[in-house]
């Protein structure tokens, strides 16, 4: 029986190749412009401008930072901007760089003015951007079967929620801001995005096992092999489970210590699943064959 | 014109003299391989089957690192030769997940000091390393100064097996269409829509 191609850190031999470019950095990136972006969207619709210069914040020195550190020649990093017509890593460029502008008039506006609901709007949906575009990047990418999918858009959208709520959660019990809407909405919405991310994360794991044999590679190493233990532990146990289970059992009302403890085991499950689907990223064999 | 290579996989007898002609010809620092010969063995000792499959940057006609590449670094010429402008990239290295093949290579910082024997370059490498830059991403260019004067990319004219056949693939007499045509030469993961330029015959 042919056997079928082998995974291979030699580059003289043919098999399935891990990608080692993209890693802790360009997961920083992710983890800072999602949780950003994320904080960003709910402060303007809890009504927090505490929150939302939070949020803009970690998107400009956290994500803005990380891509920065990793560019190989930062000091062009201008360049990056020109063109969106055709690629991701520009269009979040400029989503970016939008937020930040129109972000900080709506922060300086007087509330309920003109300007202000105009750069409010504009902020939002650049801010939704930034969520989000990180997942069509990595799902433009034919190379990488295992990020090639439409579901990438959709995990890094309700990450970025999640990362949002959990954030305002802990901003409001550590009182540094006050919301216009109830805690108890807040803990409930964070009960139930931990939920579908959970059930997002499953069918995206399900898809990949009829995708092609890269992709179940990837699933392989993510599931069975060397990065099988992060996963397990970091996303789904600390990150989707032990916080669900700390938001119910003990509930946001037990104090800032215990919101404090939901906030960072979301934090750490945040960035694990994105850096550990970065880490596990493999090409296909290098004439497409699968078997030898 | 439409330049393109046809690699018969049946004569490459794995001599890696591409590999080398490459780095001699560009000067490529160390851990830069813009063509090398990967090997694939199968069967079980002693009935042993081993196959040599030369690769390189395949100058796909639709190519997703030039469309991953936020600056405009990366370009294709009329001729079909893909080409990346050191000078504009910012080695953001999107080309290089998008790229199918991994055939792209970001030059490391510090590449550029030491060469490939530590402490000082070597004449040949002062010669040669002046053209690259570190914290950028390069590739394969078709030994595009070569094939300006019209000569062959320099892989092509060291083959000792002939295992390379370079040409124009928009010509349906060109040697490399003929091959194509006659012996049934196929791209390599074309099911990407890629359109790579170079072929493989079996
Ligand atoms: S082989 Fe890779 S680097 Fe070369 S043109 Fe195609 S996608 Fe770009
Ligand atoms: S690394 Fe350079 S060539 Fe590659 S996508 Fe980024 S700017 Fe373009």
């Amino acid at each position: 029986m042919a056997k079928t191609m082998p995974l291979v850190g030699n580059e003289f031999v043919a098999g399935f190749r891990l990608q080692t470019e993209w890693a802790g950095l360009i997961a920083a990136a992710f983890f800072f412009g999602k949780i950003g972006a994320g904080l960003f969207l709910m402060s303007l619709y809890t009504g927090s401008k505490v929150g939302a210069l939070t949020g803009l914040l970690i998107v400009l020195i956290g994500k803005g930072g990380a891509h920065l550190l990793y560019l190989g020649r930062p000091e062009r990093f201008w360049r990056g901007l020109t063109r969106p017509r055709t690629s991701w890593v520009a269009r979040g460029f400029w989503a970016m760089m939008i937020m930040a502008v129109a972000g900080v008039i709506y922060l300086a506006a007087p509330a309920g003015t003109a300007v202000w609901w105009v750069f409010q709007v504009i902020a939002g949906l650049s801010a939704f951007f930034v969520a989000v575009y990180d997942g069509f990047l990595m799902n433009s990418s034919p190379a990488i079967p295992l990020w090639n999918t439409a579901l990438m858009p959709v995990l890094c959208l309700f990450y970025s929620l999640l990362g949002g709520t959990s954030l305002s959660l802990f901003l409001l019990h550590v009182g540094a801001v006050g919301l216009a809407i109830g805690p108890d909405f807040l803990a409930n919405l964070e009960l139930t995005l931990i939920l579908t991310n959970l059930i997002v994360v499953i069918i995206y794991l399900l898809s990949m096992t009829s995708a092609t044999a890269a992709a179940r590679e990837s699933l392989r190493l993510l599931l069975r092999g060397p990065y099988a233990l992060a996963f397990y532990s970091l996303v789904i146990g600390i990150g989707l489970v032990f916080t669900f289970l700390l938001s119910y059992l003990a509930g946001v009302e037990s104090g800032a210590g215990v919101v404090s403890l939901i906030t960072a085991a979301d934090l750490v499950g945040h960035f694990f699943i994105f850096f550990l689907l970065l880490r596990v990223g493999v090409y296909s064999p290098v004439l497409g064959k699968l078997s030898i | 014109m439409h330049l393109g290579m046809v690699i018969d996989l049946k004569r490459c007898v794995g001599c890696q003299a591409c590999t080398i002609a490459c780095k001699s010809e560009n000067g490529t620092p160390p851990e830069v391989l813009f063509t090398k010969v990967v090997e694939q063995v199968a069967g079980e000792y002693p009935i042993i089957k081993k196959k040599f499959i030369p690769v390189l940057c395949n100058h796909c006609q639709d190519a997703p690192c030039e469309k991953a590449c936020p600056t405009g670094a990366t370009s294709r010429r009329e001729d079909g030769i893909v080409m990346v402008d050191h000078d504009k990239c910012i080695g953001c290295r999107a080309c290089y997940v998008a790229c199918p093949y991994k055939n792209r290579i970001f030059i490391k910082k510090g590449a550029l000091k030491t060469g490939y024997f530590g402490r000082k370059l070597t004449p040949f490498e002062q010669v040669k390393y002046p053209k690259w830059q570190e914290g950028v991403v390069s590739k394969c260019t078709f030994c595009v100064e070569r094939v300006d004067q019209g000569l062959e990319p320099s892989c092509v004219q060291t083959c000792p097996a002939d295992a390379r056949i370079f040409g124009d693939l928009s010509d349906p007499e060109s040697k490399v269409s003929r091959l194509i045509r006659q012996r049934g030469g196929y791209q390599p993961l074309s099911e990407n829509n890629t359109e790579p330029s170079v072929y493989y015959l079996e």
